[in-house]
């Protein structure tokens, strides 16, 4: 009498944390088919956890100016690839190869960054599930 | 014009303290890793007293053998996870005052205290009436029940709150 309600309310709870489904993927946010290099001047640096963020004022082939955000690893992921806070500052021009953000805003996952010393860092988390190798230079840049 | 709420979370997350913890190299991780692992003290132990109620898990022990011992460690878990979770949220408080799966999560938080409070006034005031009972009182197991279900909606939405 009591026991099928138990396991009721117990089947439910379970349940119910089937919501939390899959890990924070790649795949999640950005389409792996839809690479993009942008060029831009650095407008404004997010060096946080979870992911940073930076900012970048790309000119398109026409010469009309938009900006675009660029989300990468935390920075005690980034500082342990050689990419310290500081490395980069506004008015910087960044190259970054990265992936479309699947809801069509101004958006990419960088997945390859080439500093304005000329060094390249992965940009990503490892273990996303996102392409392991950047784009090929000279994709579209929007 | 901006809510003083708002303001304060803004102030907060501007802060020394809430700027160093969100640019930190570690410090995140580590507080973060705090936070998910006291799940196991806090909704664990909750967990354990749910299911004596619901006469699923130790019904041949007295209710009271079962939850006395707890209480004080329930406690630690919960304050454990209120001390890392307010460092998380001073870290990101300006994002995280708009975010509607953060204020569900708080506003259950809120709804479990109150169903907490429920039990203790009732059937655990009694709890020699049916202490050696298997199953608890009916108002009881709906306390416990929903404490079940809530607080795994809790870690759940917990775990939602990045991806808003």
């Amino acid at each position: 009498m009591h026991r099928p309600l138990s396991a009721l309310v117990v089947s439910l709870g379970l349940t119910s944390s089937f919501t939390c489904a899959a890990h924070h993927s790649f795949a999640a946010e950005f389409d792996g088919t839809k690479p993009v290099r942008l060029v831009g001047v650095i407008t404004k640096i997010e060096w946080t956890n979870p992911h940073s963020y930076f900012y970048l004022d790309v000119k398109d082939s026409k010469g009309v100016v938009s900006n675009w955000g660029c989300e990468a690893g935390n920075p005690g992921a980034l500082s342990r690839r050689g990419w310290k806070r500081g490395d980069i500052k506004f008015g910087d021009t960044l190259i970054v190869d990265g992936f479309l953000a699947k809801d069509g805003s101004h958006l990419i996952d960088a997945r390859r960054v080439i500093l304005p010393d000329g060094r390249y860092v992965f940009g990503g988390t490892p273990g996303d599930g996102g392409p392991e190798d950047a784009p090929a230079a000279g994709a579209a840049t929007h | 014009m901006d809510s003083l709420p708002l303001h304060f979370c803004q102030w907060l997350a501007a802060s020394w303290v809430g700027t160093s913890i969100r640019e930190s190299d570690n410090l995140f991780s580590v507080i973060e890793t705090a936070h998910v692992l006291g799940i196991v003290v806090t909704a664990g132990l909750i967990a354990i007293v749910d299911l004596r109620l619901l006469g699923i898990l130790l019904s041949g022990s007295p209710a009271s053998d079962v939850i006395r011992p707890l209480v004080k460690l329930t406690w630690c878990g919960f304050t454990w996870m209120l001390a890392s979770g307010f460092l998380l949220f001073w870290s990101e408080a300006d994002r995280l005052y708009a975010n509607p799966v953060f204020r569900a999560k708080l506003v259950l938080l809120v709804i479990l205290g109150l169903n907490q409070l429920v039990f203790h006034r009732t059937a655990y005031r009694r709890i020699a009436e049916w202490d050696l009972n298997p199953t608890a009182p009916r108002t009881a197991r709906l306390t416990a029940g929903l404490s079940l279900v809530g607080w795994l909606a809790v870690i759940a939405l917990g775990r939602a709150i990045a991806y808003l």
